[in-house]
């Protein structure tokens, strides 16, 4: 077995390893009781396992734009040390967009970069209403987290047209198309900007090991849809699946620090 | 049926799955006992797990009116003697109605004995099925598999209040961030077995999940063996066995 799974069974938390989770939400949502919907809850779980950085996007910034982005950035400045926001883009909502891209540099400690919910929001991510939000992240070489599924919103092709048309973006495809693994792979080969984010990928065995054989660790981004999913899961199936150190390492952290800047 | 990543076929093999976790004892089913049909899969799992101590095993019940080379007379006699302490049912692929009408006295005698009814709402024992089951069965012994995320809490939690000799298989529970913390707070570590969800989950991730949980180490400790202990001693397979 990995080394690192001998010591993070006897601690939660190793300096030399942090854990970056570039995939969280924050708060309550309609379809489930999560227990670390509040906020109380999520920052002693994140303390616990000692992760030093989530960036996520506030369910309510994604599903609600009479709170919108305003979320997002209340919960970083309650853990500033740790959180760290994708400004949620809903594209039925045009006017919030413009909005939020015009004050995203007032908050330089709260944003990194875009999420995309395609699917629920049931605009395709080529589409042009996006087109503003995607135009401002190639400029500036930004990470954007992609909600990437099958359908007609945020699958192979959807994700293929942005990737082509945006090469300087940190295109993040959260939870890996999941279930069109061989084309995720494809993807991740052909497009140098392009990260396959392991959300949801690690419920199931095999699907991990098969991403990794494929792509290579330097296209593997750690993710947990916290508070949906705890880390030490996360980090259970990503130390208990053979992968060596080195490549858990990169896939744990080395890689978000680089799409980070940190 | 499509080919499952790191399934096994022995004992050894499976323990040999768990290198680094410290599952040393398990409580095993055979997929085939599912997907193939019963008859042919609780022989196979007790083949498998003959003759090894460190495995316990699961036999899938079916109709009594139809299955009559399943669920012999004999049924639990059998049970004790090839190590099968608990029952599973799987209603939808088995194309069946897990209630009182096809199941009244056997399901009666169950209760009785205190045999564990493991049932999965990944498998096709959803809350639908769950939930009028236990209503018809109050008292029977019956672990709650698999229940993870999407709002599950709020079809399992209830049945916890209901019913006293429901529990849940820890492997999904602690899917979810501070899950295993929410459970145990609300219904005490007594109503949690631990599980690891081979081959379809990680059994690493269901430990560290367990190993780093913020509960107390007595907790900790009745979820990983104590608690299974228990319900298995209870547990009268036979008249003439008693499994301790």
């Amino acid at each position: 077995m990995n080394q690192l799974w001998h010591r993070f069974k006897t601690s939660r938390i190793l300096d030399d390893c942090p854990i970056y989770d570039m995939h969280g939400h924050w708060g309550s949502t309609p379809g489930i009781a999560l227990p670390a919907a509040g906020e109380g809850v999520a920052h002693t779980l994140l303390r616990q396992m000692g992760v030093r950085r989530l960036v996520f996007c506030h369910h309510h910034a994604l599903f609600s734009p009479d709170i919108g982005n305003d979320a997002n950035i209340a919960a970083v400045r309650k853990m500033p040390d740790v959180l760290r926001a994708y400004m949620g883009v809903n594209p039925n909502y045009p006017e919030e967009i413009e909005k939020d891209l015009a004050r995203f540099d007032e908050y330089p400690d709260v944003f990194v970069g875009f999420k995309f919910l395609s699917g629920y929001h049931q605009l395709p991510l080529e589409d042009p209403r996006n087109a503003p939000v995607w135009e401002f992240a190639n400029a500036r070489g930004l990470p954007v987290l992609m909600h990437t599924w099958s359908g007609p919103y945020n699958g192979y092709e959807n994700v293929e047209a942005v990737a082509e048309r945006y090469p300087d973006a940190r295109l993040l495809c959260g939870h890996s198309l999941f279930g069109d693994w061989d084309r995720a792979i494809e993807l991740a080969n052909a497009f140098p900007n392009l990260y396959l984010e392991l959300t949801a990928v690690l419920i199931e065995r095999g699907h991990l090991e098969r991403l990794h054989a494929g792509a290579g660790a330097q296209k593997l981004v750690f993710g947990t849809d916290f508070p949906w999913f705890s880390h030490s899961h996360g980090l259970g199936v990503l130390l208990g699946s053979g992968i060596d150190e080195e490549d858990c390492r990169t896939i744990l952290y080395r890689n978000a620090r680089r799409l980070l800047g940190e | 049926m499509l080919r499952q990543h790191g399934a096994v076929t022995t004992v050894d093999e499976y323990f040999r799955a768990m290198e680094g976790t410290d599952i040393t004892r398990a409580l095993l089913w055979h997929i085939a006992q599912r997907d193939a049909a019963p008859d042919a899969g609780n022989p196979l799992l007790s083949k498998a797990i003959a003759g090894d101590e460190r495995a316990l095993g699961c036999w899938t019940i079916l109709p009594p009116q139809t299955d009559r080379d399943v669920m012999t007379p004999d049924l639990f006699e059998r049970m004790a003697a090839e190590k099968i302490v608990a029952l599973r049912a799987f209603p939808d692929m088995h194309r069946y109605q897990l209630n009182r009408v096809t199941f009244g006295p056997f399901l009666d005698e169950v209760t009785e004995r205190r045999i564990p009814l493991l049932l999965s709402p990944r498998f096709g024992c959803d809350w639908p099925v769950l939930h009028p089951l236990l209503r018809e069965f109050p008292n029977l012994t019956c672990v709650v598999c698999d229940v993870g995320v999407w709002g599950q809490d709020r079809n399992t939690w209830p049945l916890l209040v209901r019913f006293p000799n429901v529990y849940l298989d820890s492997s999904m529970v602690s899917l979810e961030a501070g899950g295993l913390e929410a459970a145990v707070r609300a219904w005490g570590a007594e109503r949690l077995l631990f599980g690891a969800g081979f081959p379809y989950h990680s059994p690493h991730a269901a430990v560290l999940d367990l190993l780093h949980a913020g509960i107390g180490e007595a907790e900790r400790e009745r979820i990983a063996w104590g608690n299974a202990a228990a319900l298995l001693g209870e547990a009268v397979i036979s008249d003439k066995v008693r499994l301790r």
